[in-house]
């Protein structure tokens, strides 16, 4: 792991210190006070509350709506991603078009749409269901990476050597049976890197749910902004800054490795 | 649910939307600009193995690539206006912000997206193949002549594709400009949805907007990479 190790450390070392000559820059020998302050809030933005006694909001709020976001989005890029390599033109145009749509629009528009699209509460079995901004921002943020999912899952499948189908076929597999016991299987290794890529790109893009109303690091942080002056505004949005780079920067390096290992097989 | 449309046909919101429409492509169009300097700018530092300038470009591009671009885009209208770059007008003798929202959000997508673009020209100059790269320094090229008219004519033609999906994310991420008050097309479809209260249906017509213009900036430059191709490099083109 040498190669990423390296990349791993100039990062984590690197990107810390670019963002404390940033702050050091902006505030000059100011900077004491302002950490101090920014570290009274460091739990609010955490974990949306003052002694960690809850997780439901603040970064703890974006880790739980990309995790959900990216298990509905592989359930449903999967089915999607059959789609798209289905032998039956019926399935495989709209499977494709549907792709392509979601592909090409912006998440934030998505967010928009699915926030005015879903209604307010659901009835399902009799048992009303409330659908909070934050249930609205996985689903908004689970549909275009969907097709993010079906893309990677087609690729995937197609990386595997006809063969495969060709001898399964005359074991008398049926199609999706194929998919099921013998493509998939062999493809999740290919498809892994890929995928995390995916997460870490769904990762940065929770930033975007703010516009729901849903509590997020940044709806917090403008909270904290409007209770302690604008003058703190640049210090809170480094400190956001560098939880998103803490996050996700270990994921790009761990995707990376897997990369090169998946490619030297 | 009915969908209700007659909202479109009132020429302040038809101005809107256009205006907006206008300032989107050309925030786009500045950030793409940005984002190619940024793009051949970091990537000739990674390439030639720059003493400083390497260590300092990666770790920027890690920087800009794992951190969301709202933040970043917040960051720094928030540090430019604490900073406090001002210029005073000439002409009614007011100081005003030297940096708008506007000139914030054409940087953050250049920063954003030109992060990326600095990873996808170096890939695409690692896949240069090394004969060409040989065979002009045997023809006497110094090293910065081979970069400038063989090694970046041709990655660059290599890393097309990653550029079209790199342009499309650029697009959309300028939606986001809308919440530094751009009146960018989002920025229009908020004020007519706050005045007609209808949301759903504005929010969908914007979406069909920005799908298109998404697909037609994929065709535009699928056809600027047939154009551009030279053939024997690079797949065929189907």
């Amino acid at each position: 792991m040498s190669r990423e190790w390296r990349a791993f450390l100039l990062g984590i070392i690197g990107v810390p210190a670019v963002l404390a000559a940033l702050l050091f820059a902006v505030y000059g020998a100011e900077t004491p006070a302002i950490l101090a302050k920014i570290w009274l809030r460091t739990p609010l933005l955490l974990s949306g509350s003052a002694d960690f006694s809850s997780s439901t909001g603040g970064f703890a709020a974006n880790i739980l709506i990309s995790l959900w976001a990216m298990a509905i989005a592989a359930a449903i890029g999967a089915v999607l991603g059959i789609g798209l390599i289905s032998q039956g033109k019926l399935i495989r145009i709209p499977s494709e078009f549907v792709m392509n749509v979601l592909r090409n629009s912006p998440w934030l528009v998505v967010l928009y749409a699915m926030l005015y699209l879903l209604p307010f509460e659901v009835t399902v079995f009799g048992a009303t269901v409330f659908l909070s901004p934050m249930v609205k921002s996985i689903v908004g943020l689970a549909l275009p990476v969907t097709a993010n999912i079906a893309e990677v899952f087609r690729g995937g499948v197609e990386a595997i050597a006809s063969g495969q189908w060709e001898s399964a076929r005359s074991l008398g597999y049926r199609r999706l049976q194929i998919l099921r016991h013998i493509v998939v299987p062999q493809a999740l290794p290919l498809m892994t890197p890929n995928l995390m890529t995916i997460y870490a790109m769904l990762f940065i893009g929770t930033s975007l749910v703010v516009v729901t109303g849903t509590s997020d690091v940044i709806s917090v942080a403008r909270t904290v902004i409007g209770s302690d002056g604008d003058h703190i505004a640049t210090a809170v949005y480094i400190f956001v800054l560098l939880l998103f780079f803490l996050f996700s920067f270990p994921i790009a390096i761990l995707t990376r490795w897997l990369e090169r290992r998946v490619r030297a097989r | 649910m009915s969908l209700d449309y007659s909202w479109l046909s009132d020429g302040l919101y038809q101005t809107w939307l256009l205006r907006g429409l206008g300032t989107t492509i050309l925030m786009s169009l500045l950030g793409i600009v940005l984002m190619l300097v940024i793009g051949v700018a970091g990537a000739l530092c990674l390439h030639f193995r720059l003493p400083v300038l390497e260590t300092l470009t990666t770790v920027l591009v890690e920087l800009f690539r794992n951190t969301p671009p709202l933040v970043q885009l917040f960051f720094l209208y928030f540090m430019l206006s604490e900073v406090g770059l001002k210029l005073t007008d000439p002409a009614t003798g007011r100081s005003v912000p030297l940096f708008s929202g506007f000139t914030c959000v054409v940087l953050s997508l250049g920063l954003y997206n030109g992060a990326i673009a600095v990873e996808i020209i170096r890939s695409g100059l690692l896949a240069v193949p090394s004969q060409t790269v040989e065979g002009a320094r045997s023809l006497g090229y110094t090293r910065f002549q081979t970069f400038r008219h063989v090694e970046l004519p041709i990655g660059f033609r290599l890393s097309m594709p990653a550029m079209t999906n790199n342009v499309v994310s650029l697009i959309k991420t300028s939606s986001q400009a809308a919440l530094v008050a751009v009146p960018d097309i989002m920025y229009g479809a908020t004020q007519i949805s706050l005045e007609t209260f209808r949301n759903l249906e504005v929010m969908l017509l914007i979406w069909i907007l920005y799908v298109a213009l998404a697909s037609l900036a994929v065709v535009i430059l699928r056809r600027l990479g047939d154009v551009f191709r030279i053939p024997g490099y690079g797949v065929q083109a189907s």
